[in-house]
């Protein structure tokens, strides 16, 4: 086997990480077998969704479980081996922020730098150009149980940016967020990117926030079903996909997936049909299936949309092969 | 190291004293039970060999070290919600030795307990016992030793621990009891034979010969007394063992089962 790359912010060579099971529950494999390589610099969204092992693939780079076996470089330095070496050059952002709610936004962002090495007259110039970008001017010696959730999510992310890791790694950090704030924070992290060249790897179970990053995984059932650009990965869907909403669609489904060329998928009232001539199949279903269909619309292909023919394919896969 | 285990020490105090009714509830509580309880028995309080003894008086160096349990359990405590309000994640991810943060935990709780305590000592003059220096400076000593136990033990107990009802639960049941038998209450001497077992394997009950011997002895009298090296090298033996047992468990990490095939 050779190494990873040892310039990659993250490789991630055979990942395999099994929970022992207890007496009533038996042993799970939560990843087989991942291969992942992030460059540096890149905005990378790990998706999939609940139960996918994103959660445990995010637990293991963070340090906080070892897995089954496989291997771990973060910037060359090896993570399992070396564990402070590798944490040093991250800044974690967790699901819950965090933060101290008893404390002070100041008092948590300077426990942060103490425990991170961070000398006094470093900490008050990084404090003084992070805090700018930030909404947090006015409100640093507040306690944090009085921010609002945008607000405590800012902090943290200033927290963690006090040691300037090279790596960011958050765990589905917009959660809780409304739309908004949201879109903010991805916009954030968008120019932490490109100001500062921090690479970020973040997991999400919103396949809207994965179509702004530079490379998309998928995850299902601990495997990596697809790994590239989101742009890349919907052109591979092809064109335009027909969305058919109505009431007993099998007949329209069966009858449209026997044409050459074309694919259908249904889930639950929704048709979706790819292939062929869109606008004349829309003609055929207003005139003779006018009675089972409620809406029909054209839409561009979604990394949703790529989920759910990657997974039906799996699962057909799964079918074959049991 | 040094650097985090003080930053985390730091936060308990802050924390501790930003919250009033931590500071109340930790300190009202044996106050109120040792006025109580010592107005109560003083009446029919005959102890053989301390009969000269006030209910009070004898009961003033068990609730010094209620104290001490109190603030280590309090202080504890504040591990379940760290763990429960994400900021534990964060100081387990960052790059420094696990160790800071049993060490930054306990000696947060020490710190708590010494601050409260120590102005208690006061109190000895008012119940007619003269106090020196000396005798002030030993019987401090024993309450780090017993703090640091006390402490060490509620981090075990907490460490895993999700809910603090399931904190209490354990405190009624296996940390009160632990003062109970520790001749804080009652006296070793006259307790049938199965209680007194218990008493003299209980650690604390050799904690607490460190706080009382020193308020009726000179030191120099007790430091010759082979019962009180007894007593202290139990007590340093519970201290010390209860911390190098949280240090063990923090550094547990969960691990994944070996894989298949």
């Amino acid at each position: 086997m050779t190494p990873p790359p040892p310039l990659a912010a993250v490789a991630i060579r055979q990942l395999i990480h099994r929970y022992p099971g207890a007496r009533r529950t038996p042993p799970r494999t939560a990843l087989h077998g991942i291969d992942l390589c992030i460059a540096p610099g890149t905005f990378f969204v790990l998706t999939g969704p609940n139960g996918s092992g994103k959660s445990t693939l995010f637990r293991i780079l963070c340090g906080m479980a070892r897995p089954s076996a496989g291997q771990i470089a973060i910037f060359g330095h090896d993570l399992l081996a070396d564990p402070c070496t590798a944490r040093r050059e991250m800044g974690v952002v967790f699901q819950r922020p965090a933060l101290d709610r008893h404390l002070t936004v100041l008092e948590n962002l300077r426990i942060h730098a103490n425990l991170h090495h961070v000398p006094p007259p470093l900490f008050r110039q990084r404090l003084e150009r992070l805090i700018a970008w930030s909404d947090l001017t006015d409100r640093l010696d507040e306690r944090v149980a009085t921010l609002s959730g945008g607000l405590a999510r800012q902090t943290e992310l200033v927290k963690v940016l006090l040691h300037e890791p090279r790596l960011l790694l958050l765990d589905e950090p917009t959660v809780g967020l409304d739309p908004g704030g949201r879109i903010a924070f991805l916009e954030t992290l968008q120019r932490l990117q490109h100001d500062q060249g921090v690479t970020i790897l973040m997991t999400s179970h919103l396949f809207a926030e994965a179509e702004r990053a530079d490379q998309v995984a998928i995850l299902r059932q601990g495997r990596l079903l697809a790994m590239d650009a989101p742009a890349r990965l919907t052109e591979r869907m092809g064109r335009e996909i027909l969305v058919v909403q109505g009431e007993a669609l099998e007949e329209l489904a069966h009858a449209f997936g026997q044409r050459p060329g074309v694919e259908v998928s249904l889930q639950a009232n929704e048709l979706r049909i790819r292939g062929g001539d869109l606008l004349e199949w829309i003609r055929e279903l207003l005139t003779g299936h006018r009675q089972e269909i409620r809406s029909l619309a054209i839409k561009q292909p979604t990394l949703e949309d790529v989920y759910v023919q990657l997974t039906g394919r799996a699962l057909q896969a799964d079918e074959e092969s049991s | 190291m040094m650097r985090a285990t003080l930053t985390l020490t730091h936060r308990e105090l802050v924390r501790f004293f930003r919250q009033p009714h931590r500071v109340i509830g930790s300190l009202a509580q044996p106050l109120l039970i040792w006025a109580f309880l010592g107005g109560g028995f003083t009446a029919s309080f005959r102890a053989p060999g301390m009969e000269q003894l006030s209910y009070a008086e004898y009961f003033y160096p068990g609730v010094l070290l209620m104290l001490m349990l109190f603030s280590g359990i309090f202080s504890t405590i504040t591990l379940i919600e760290d763990r429960n309000q994400g900021l534990l994640q964060g100081v387990l991810v960052a790059p420094v030795a696990r160790m800071a943060i049993v060490l930054g935990k306990v000696a947060g709780g020490v710190a708590i307990s010494l601050v409260q305590a120590v102005p208690l000592l006061l109190a000895a003059p008012l119940l007619g016992i003269p106090l020196g220096w000396a005798e002030a400076g030993w019987i401090v000593w024993g309450f780090f030793l017993s703090c640091v136990g006390f402490t060490a033990l509620g981090f075990l107990i907490a460490w895993n621990m999700e809910s603090t009802a399931g904190f209490h639960a354990v405190m009624s049941v296996f940390l009160m009891p632990l003062w109970m038998l520790s001749g804080a209450l009652f006296p070793l001497e006259n307790s049938p034979a199965w209680l007194w077992g218990l008493m003299i394997v209980n650690p604390v009950t050799h904690a607490l010969t460190l706080i009382r011997t020193p308020l009726y002895h000179p030191p120099l009298e007790f430091l010759a007394s082979r019962d009180y090296w007894l007593a202290m090298t139990i007590t340093i033996v519970w201290a010390v063992g209860t911390l190098m047992l949280a240090l063990w468990r923090v550094n547990q990490v969960e691990r994944g089962a070996p894989p298949e095939g």
